[in-house]
């Protein structure tokens, strides 16, 4: 009885750390969708589409640097929906607002791909870019918003 | 050799036994079939079967996704088999779900092993490490994705169920301690659960998905709770038996008596077995299954315990008043497995018990129901009193066949002969015509079901239970 007792403690203690560790946890999943290259100077005016249809204000000229945000697709592991912000007829900076993160393993490829994503959208100025590999689905959809940001933008 | 009248077993007529419709057991197997249909569809439609076509990583992933839902499908099947669901337990009787438990979970195992497997070549690949590093990617996971740590000690404690319920380590483990390992196998259940939610695709992927597998987790550890823990608690405490008598009947053999309050609530019926703790010490933990060994009444029960030397001794020391935990009753050996008018009741050693309480519960005229009992030695033919009773009274015919057994694959003594199907025949000219009852030692059994069997007794009309596992 007193082995029994000891064992059920240890394993008592053992499942107790377990979900002491980071993972073992339901948290939300921080998804990078950080934005890359730096913003225009001067004032930044934000104007938002909707979130079905890329209904923007029109991106305003000068110095100042305004954001457009795409449509938001649909791919099967979930919304994608990119937002770029523009200045002097230029897109000096890209970022996902919504990436599929229903889980772990979304996370995880996204927290990679997402950043490239933004990348080669700045350096090519267009929506003509290279999907990520291993996440493919999740760069069809990102394309495929960029493109209306880029529509909505009169670039 | 000792010999006693039938107990005068009193109390308030039983309700008659509830009935077990034939089509509880062919619904549990649809249960299953639609089960293992829906995790499938659930599996295919969204994009499991799209998958298959999208590259060889994909496929190999989505092949490693639809093996990790069977896989945990099953799981709970095989929790369920085992939870004492008594429309389960009625259908199928616990020694069949005993092996059918052991089928579904090696299968269960062997998918478990073909999703880590599948999944992790399947991410290794998308993940450009090339399937050489399979390892890699699968070590990685575990630290790296949401529930993964988890699942890996809920795998750690199923590898370790499985291995000491292969046959040649379980024969090496005593009982006690390979049911206390085998609880693990909860623990190993519950920790799939998290990277099932966190990082699996599939569990929450729809609404339909969500439900059911919400309803197959909640449904499972409900039925646990209720009926492992919850009816047998409420059963204790509702007919609070206590040892009333024990008796001897012969060298080495006792049989307790049990009464206690509002027995003709307990769906008890001759045949039958209960699972019991007697609360008078050390030891109480352990619990013993015995079979009834007379119609159970309203106020009293009775067992009849052989000491096998595996604690059944400590009954022969127990004081009237002992406390007794009680789970069950279990097992369908019942009268309501006959089929026809006329009964053999076919026992060896301490088998007689649970058809000692079938020849006085079954309904019978003069010649309807023949007890053949197989003992070594006369000192081991307890009941011998009892069944001469049911002779006078109830017009049952009683054999005794005393001496040791032939050979190995004979049911019956030496002197009958070596074709053990003319012995019975001798016996009981007409045993093609009955439902036999067969209770005794596992490889006496064999001897005497192949042996019924011989005779022409066909095998839906042949009715036995074992308890060896």
């Amino acid at each position: 009885m007193r082995k029994i007792l000891l064992a059920f403690m240890t394993t008592l203690a053992a499942v107790v750390s377990l979900f002491g560790y980071r993972t073992s946890t339901p948290h939300p999943v921080s998804v990078a969708t950080s934005t890359v290259a730096a913003a225009g100077s001067g004032g930044t005016t934000t104007t938002d589409g909707g979130t079905t249809a890329a209904t923007p204000a029109a991106p305003s000229t000068g110095a100042a640097s305004s954001t457009v945000t795409g449509d938001v697709v649909q791919t099967r592991w979930g919304p994608v929906q990119v937002r770029i912000t523009v200045a002097s007829g230029k897109v000096t900076a890209a970022s996902a607002v919504q990436v599929p993160s229903g889980n772990g393993r979304d996370a995880e490829i996204n927290g990679y791909a997402v950043p490239v994503l933004d990348q080669e959208t700045v350096s090519a100025q267009s929506a003509s870019i290279d999907a990520v590999s291993g996440a493919t689905v999740t760069s069809d959809g990102y394309v495929t918003s960029l493109q209306s940001a880029l529509d909505a933008a009169g670039l | 050799m000792t010999t006693t009248t039938a107990p005068r077993l009193q109390g308030a007529p039983r309700r008659p036994a509830p009935s077990t419709p034939g089509w509880w057991r062919s619904s549990t197997k649809d249960a299953l079939a639609v089960s293992l249909l829906l995790v499938t569809v659930l599996w295919a439609v969204p994009h499991g079967v799209a998958d298959l076509g999208g590259g060889a990583s994909a496929a190999l992933t989505s092949l490693g996704r639809l093996t990790g839902l069977v896989a945990s499908d099953l799981l709970l099947v095989q929790v369920l088999l085992m939870a004492r669901v008594p429309a389960i337990e009625r259908a199928w009787g616990q020694d069949e779900l005993a092996r059918l438990h052991r089928l579904v979970g090696f299968g269960s195992f062997t998918l478990m092993l073909a999703h880590i497997g599948l999944v992790g070549l399947g991410y290794a690949g998308a993940d450009g490490r090339g399937y050489a590093g399979v390892l890699g990617e699968l070590w990685s996971e575990t630290w790296d994705l949401a529930g993964m740590l988890l699942a890996v000690a809920g795998m750690l404690c199923l590898v370790m169920v499985v291995v000491t319920s292969v046959r040649k380590a379980r024969a090496k483990l005593r009982y006690e301690s390979w049911h206390l390992l085998h609880l693990y196998a909860y623990l190993g259940v519950g920790l799939a659960l998290p990277h099932q939610l966190w990082t699996g695709a599939d569990f929450l992927a729809n609404p339909l998905a969500t439900a059911y597998w919400w309803t197959a987790w909640a449904g499972t550890a409900a039925c646990v709770v209720v009926f492992r823990l919850g009816l047998p608690l409420y059963r204790t405490l509702r007919h609070r038996l206590v040892v009333s008598a024990v008796v001897p009947e012969a060298p080495g053999v006792w049989s307790v008596h049990l009464s206690g309050r509002h027995l003709e609530e307990l769906p008890a019926r001759a045949g039958q077995f209960l699972q019991f703790r007697f609360l008078d010490g050390p030891g109480a933990s352990r619990s013993h299954p015995y079979s009834l060994s007379a119609a159970p009444t309203s106020t009293l029960l009775r067992i009849t315990v052989k000491d096998l030397g595996d604690g059944s001794r400590q009954v022969a020391w127990l004081r009237p008043g002992t406390r007794v935990l009680v789970e069950g009753p279990y097992g369908r050996m019942t009268a309501e497995r006959r089929q026809g008018r006329k009964v053999l009741l076919l026992g060896a050693g301490i088998g007689i018990t649970p058809l000692r309480a079938l020849a006085e519960e079954l309904p019978q005229g003069p010649g309807d129901v023949v007890v053949v009992h197989r003992v070594r030695s006369l000192d081991e033919a307890v009941f011998r009193g009892e069944l001469e009773h049911l002779e006078q009274t109830r017009g049952l015919r009683a054999v005794l066949v005393p001496g040791p057994r032939a050979s190995d694959d004979s049911w019956a003594p030496v002197g009958s002969g070596t074709d053990g199907a003319a012995a019975l025949r001798a016996l009981v000219p007409d045993v093609a015509d009955r439902d036999v009852f067969v209770c005794g030692p596992d490889p006496w059994m064999d001897a005497a079901l192949s042996a019924a069997r011989q005779a022409g007794v066909p095998a839906d009309r042949l009715h036995a239970e074992r308890f060896t596992w």
